[in-house]
């Protein structure tokens, strides 16, 4: 009887202790993160939500303060329909940031599969790919498009006498302009792989070894290796870099929907609710996109016990 | 048999020649606008007209850095970008240390949702946040009476606060690197009686300074490039070198009159001064390319 209440007083005694354990968790957690939480709170949350508000809303800046008007759906008719410059912004946009991302995470991983290969100037040629990631800024990205422009002014693109450019260009034309322009701007995106190759390198290298040998023991050429082993094992690594490469894109300074957003929030008399508009729309598309990137490289369930 | 086995060999060693010879083009591609800048950055004006000369100057020249120079107020915006970089980054780099700290040692409420939380701050764009954030930091400022906009204080308040330029990142490597701390040192520390400021500071942060710095470096780059929230915030009261170099253009008319050829020789400065902004990053990167890289591997998103 005796051991019994004993026992209980321990088990209540450890479990008051297991909870004070917690609790100090708690403050100490709380407490570190603190600051994170308020900024996140005060500078993230709290604007984005804002932002969705005030895309409805007519904003005015007077002595008194911000006067804000509901306006409706007023700014979003306005944003399609009576400014002429904003859907073409966007449309430009799309046709940026889909074809570039594209093709930065399939250059990036092929760079990064190459890499892993050698083993002599692996780390040489690592630097020279990570170099654009600390020197990247829009003005200094602008100044060099620049020039590439004015110095191939005179023809649509650099790439357009090619035999193989007129076969494509007679079999479909949108496409041979967007792969011209994709040429033509091959450095620039190729600046953009340099995070990508990192992580992708250092994905490929966690990759556990007996796997390749088993699949070699079977008599798998490396074509197969790479298909059935290597590409299913990145893909998480793949969205990784695919959303830091749109995040990074969006950030682009010429990104032709920037210039529009900045100028309408320069203009403090009025322009803030449509700026808010604008920004939320672009915004909406921007999370779409991710959510896409998400989709495509979604892990499909039924597989996930078979390999491991 | 033996001549099978040679034949391997060599188609093995072609192979590898292979690879180089891609990975050299393609160091090309990448080097060739930073070549571009060199080239034309110390062209001598004679040069820069000639059409036969594309790549090597044939006399070498510090005119177009002089001009460029003069133009970017040199003096006065590198002074001015590398104290605000610095400020930022050091207020990045103790916001993260102390976030990525909470995420790797203690298990409180809600901590999966507050990681979702800093992911989500990555991944949602700018521009839908500055709109409101301009708005609240000009009625602060009307409320104070203080003038806030065109002062670096916003920007240092949303840095302290954990919201600068590319702060999930740098959570992520701090709290990736706290994880490889042992835990039991923390303990050892708190059994002889140190508080948890205490630990963090004498055992973990004294335990990470090369993490620190790469975090640092990092962020104060990443700063240095930062022109949109800055243009926003900033405009233009404090000169910094990257935005200074947007404005490039507009400045150049007025301080160069444009005739003839004039076109050709604006190019050369523009690169000059493309030039100029990226030199102190392409010193800095030369010393501690290494920390940079692997400060990107330590940031673990690639799974553990």
């Amino acid at each position: 009887m005796k051991k019994k209440a004993e026992k209980a007083i321990t088990v209540t005694k450890s479990k008051r202790r297991g909870d004070a354990y917690q609790r100090r968790q708690n403050r100490l957690g709380y407490l570190f993160m603190t600051p994170w939480i308020l900024g996140f709170l005060v500078f993230t949350l709290f604007p984005f939500a804002a932002t969705i508000y005030l895309s409805f809303n007519n904003v005015v800046s007077t002595i008194k303060g911000w006067e804000i008007s509901f306006v409706g759906l007023d700014n979003y008719v306005t944003a399609f329909f009576r400014n002429a410059e904003f859907v073409p912004a966007l449309l430009e946009f799309l046709a940026m940031i889909v074809p570039y991302t594209f093709v930065v995470i399939i250059v990036s991983f092929i760079i990064a599969y190459l890499l892993n290969k050698l083993v002599k100037l692996k780390g040489f040629f690592r630097t020279i790919y990570f170099l654009p990631v600390i020197i990247m800024s829009g003005p200094v990205m602008s100044q060099i498009l620049d020039v590439n422009v004015s110095e191939y002014a005179e023809e649509v693109s650099r790439y357009d006498g090619l035999f193989i450019m007129n076969m494509i260009e007679s079999y479909s034309r949108p496409f041979a302009n967007l792969l011209g322009s994709v040429l033509d701007e091959l450095s620039v995106i190729l600046w953009f792989t340099g995070i990508p190759i990192v992580l992708f390198i250092n994905g490929l290298q966690k990759i556990n070894p007996s796997l390749f040998e088993a699949a070699k023991i079977d008599s798998a050429n490396s074509w197969q290796i790479l298909w059935k082993i290597i590409v299913p094992l990145i893909k998480p690594i793949a969205l990784v870099s695919t959303v830091f490469t749109i995040a990074q894109l969006g950030t682009y300074d010429t990104n032709p929907v920037y210039g529009l957003i900045q100028t309408a929030t320069g203009n403090m008399s009025g322009g803030l609710g449509f700026a808010a508009t604008y920004a939320w729309i672009y915004s909406l598309i921007v999370l779409l996109i991710i959510g896409g990137a998400f989709l495509i490289f979604k892990e499909k369930k039924e597989k996930k016990g078979g390999i491991r | 048999m033996k001549n099978n086995k040679r034949v391997r060999v060599l188609t093995q060693k072609l192979g590898k020649l292979l690879i180089y010879f891609i990975l050299v083009c393609i160091s090309f591609v990448f080097l060739k606008p930073i070549f571009g800048i060199i080239s034309k950055t110390f062209m001598s004006p004679a040069d820069v007209i000639d059409p036969a000369v594309e790549w090597l100057p044939k006399t070498f020249s510090f005119n177009n850095l002089k001009v460029a120079a003069g133009v970017l107020k040199l003096g006065k915006t590198l002074t001015n970008s590398i104290w605000f970089s610095g400020l930022m980054a050091i207020c990045q780099t103790v916001v993260s240390a102390l976030t990525g700290y909470a995420l790797s040692r203690f298990k409180f409420k809600f901590k999966n949702f507050w990681f979702m939380m800093i992911l989500l701050a990555f991944i949602i764009p700018l521009p839908v946040l500055m709109v409101p954030r301009l708005m609240m930091f000009v009625s602060i400022q009307e409320a104070i009476g203080f003038t806030l906009i065109g002062t670096p204080i916003p920007q240092v308040a949303m840095a302290v606060l954990g919201q600068g330029v590319y702060s999930t990142v740098l959570i992520l490597i701090f709290s990736n690197f706290f994880n490889m701390i042992p835990k039991v040192l923390d303990e050892a520390a708190m059994i002889d009686g140190a508080g948890p400021a205490q630990v963090f500071y004498h055992v973990v942060v004294r335990m990470s300074l090369s993490t620190i710095l790469v975090v640092f470096l990092f962020s104060f780059v990443w700063n240095w490039n930062e022109t949109y929230v800055t243009g926003t915030l900033l405009r233009n009261t404090i000169e910094l070198l990257p935005a200074k170099l947007s404005l490039f253009n507009s400045e150049f008319d007025s301080a160069v009159s444009s005739q003839g050829s004039a076109f050709k020789l604006n190019e050369a400065y523009k690169m000059a001064a493309t030039f100029i902004s990226i030199a102190p990053l392409l010193l800095l990167y030369g010393f501690v390319q290494k920390q940079f890289i692997q400060g990107i591997e330590n940031t673990g998103i690639t799974g553990e």
